[in-house]
């Protein structure tokens, strides 16, 4: 053993020296590369979570996307539909009030018509009356009482059919 | 395409470089002990000639603080773990998440041996060994390493003793130290000693002492089953023996360990000083290869043989489980 070198106190101080390495690495290697480590491996989980929440939110918002114009689209359709319907009524009423008034315009034109009518009858009627005294003055040269004579004419013409005051 | 030249050179840099090689190879012949010997001395100056090695075992002693003797050998251990602690700080004192290239070497290197501790010992007495396991292996690779820089050896320190002058190498290797690598041993067994007794207790003990089918037999004896005591007392005879050839080769690994470092890394080193004395320069390139090797291989044979009986020895309880 003495020709190889082995004494105590040099075999003491090489385990010092191991111990005071091992100390001083684990405290300025070991320790915070371990700690990197684990922190790294923590990041990248939550990275990697994080990636997934991103990933799984934005399915959802473009599900929501979806969803919306989804109703929307739907609603647009509803609209052009209530648009179309009232457009219809709209029409249809438009109709009905020129029908309406078509059938009061073509009453008046009858309702003047018939005025007109009348009134002709009646003038011809008085003007008939006249002829009809001047021409008996004429033939019996005699004048009648004339409001008499009026009074008869009337009282024909009263009964007679052709020129009824209400043939309609 | 035509491409002039070989092995990547042109042929004026290939010729150079031949030329070179043969002018260094011709001289290291020549100053060599070989050339010497073979040609004769043709008066090369002094420079060239390397003087015949001088093997010596224990570390030469190069001054006294007290009672107690410095020796190279310390001196390159306390050099070895500067270099390891200087490399620590400088990474770890600005450790970031996104690493350095610095960083990333030391962490490559941890992330190694950390990975290399949780392979065998399994995640938490992986992560428990770790820092032991990693202490050897840094420390021994480290100083074999370093040993081979260029220039280690060489610087020389001169001691005036007893009226005689000496002059010594004022480094040399650590692992070329009897008591370092007994040192180191010793932290490996009591590492085992300390894990084994604290996680397997008495069954730690057993694997030595391994009494309990003998002390079967004996009871069977007495209660007068002669046949099957017998038989217990042979196997139990058998056990005996087999527990006591373990605690030796616990024993022995203690020095084992101890002489595998030393005669390796001593070896080497005499190694290429025996090939630098016979044609310095050239001969000893591919032993410094070589030694670089060695020095990786021995450093994981010291931590990763340390891992393994750990391990087993933690692992005891269930090894016993099984059976």
């Amino acid at each position: 053993m003495e020709g190889l070198g082995l004494n105590v106190p040099q075999l003491i101080a090489q385990l010092v020296s191991f111990l005071v390495l091992f100390g001083l690495l684990y405290f300025f290697a070991y320790k915070p590369i371990l700690r990197m480590f684990d922190e790294r491996s923590q990041r990248i989980k939550e990275s990697v979570e994080q990636a997934e929440m991103v990933k799984e939110e934005a399915a959802a918002a473009e599900e929501e996307n979806r969803k919306k114009l989804e109703a929307a689209a739907r609603e647009g359709q509803e609209a052009i539909a209530r648009a179309m319907r009232a457009g219809d009524e709209a029409r249809q009423r438009a109709q009905q009030e020129a029908q309406v008034e078509a059938a009061g315009l073509v009453e008046k034109a009858r309702q003047e018509i018939q005025r007109e009518r009348d009134e002709v009858v009646s003038e011809i009627r008085q003007e008939f009356a006249d002829l009809a005294v001047a021409a008996a003055e004429k033939v019996i040269e005699k004048s009648l009482d004339k409001e008499a004579h009026r009074e008869l004419i009337e009282k024909v013409l009263e009964e007679s059919t052709t020129l009824d005051k209400d043939n309609r | 395409m035509s491409r002039k030249g070989c092995l990547g050179c042109s042929f004026p840099v290939l010729i150079v470089i031949i030329v070179v090689v043969l002018a260094v190879g011709i001289v290291s012949f020549l100053s060599g002990a070989l050339g010497k010997a073979m040609v004769g001395d043709v008066g090369l100056p002094d420079v060239f000639t390397v003087d015949s090695p001088h093997v010596q075992l224990p570390a030469e002693e190069i001054f006294h603080i007290g009672g107690f003797a410095v020796t190279n050998t310390l001196i390159a251990s306390w050099i070895t773990i500067i270099v390891l602690v200087a490399l620590a700080w400088a990474v770890t004192h600005r450790i970031k998440l996104i690493p350095t290239r610095l960083q990333n070497l030391l962490e490559f290197a941890i992330e190694w041996l950390l990975n290399l501790c949780t392979d065998v010992a399994g995640e938490k007495n992986g992560r428990r060994f770790f820092p032991i396991i990693t202490t050897i292996f840094l420390f021994v690779i480290m100083n074999s390493w370093l040993s081979l820089i260029p220039g280690f050896g060489s610087i020389t320190y001169t001691v005036a003793e007893h009226g005689q002058t000496h002059v010594l190498p004022l480094l040399r290797g650590a692992n070329t130290d009897i008591n370092f690598t007994l040192a180191l041993s010793i932290v490996s067994f009591v590492f085992v000693l300390y894990f084994g007794i604290s996680q397997s207790r008495l069954l730690f003990f057993k694997q030595f002492f391994n009494a309990t089918r003998f002390n079967q037999g004996v009871g069977q004896l007495v209660r007068g089953k002669a046949k099957s005591g017998f038989g217990s007392l042979f196997f139990g005879g058998i056990d005996l023996f087999v527990s006591f050839l373990e605690f030796i080769s616990f024993c022995i690994r203690l020095v084992s360990f101890a002489f595998r470092l030393f005669g390796n890394m001593l070896g080497g080193e005499i190694l290429i000083l025996m090939m630098l004395f016979l044609m310095p320069f050239l001969l000893a390139i591919p032993f410094y290869g070589l030694e670089l090797l060695v020095g990786a291989i021995q450093a994981l044979i010291f931590g990763g043989l340390t891992l393994v009986f750990a391990t087993m020895a933690v692992t005891l309880h269930e090894h016993e489980e099984a059976h």
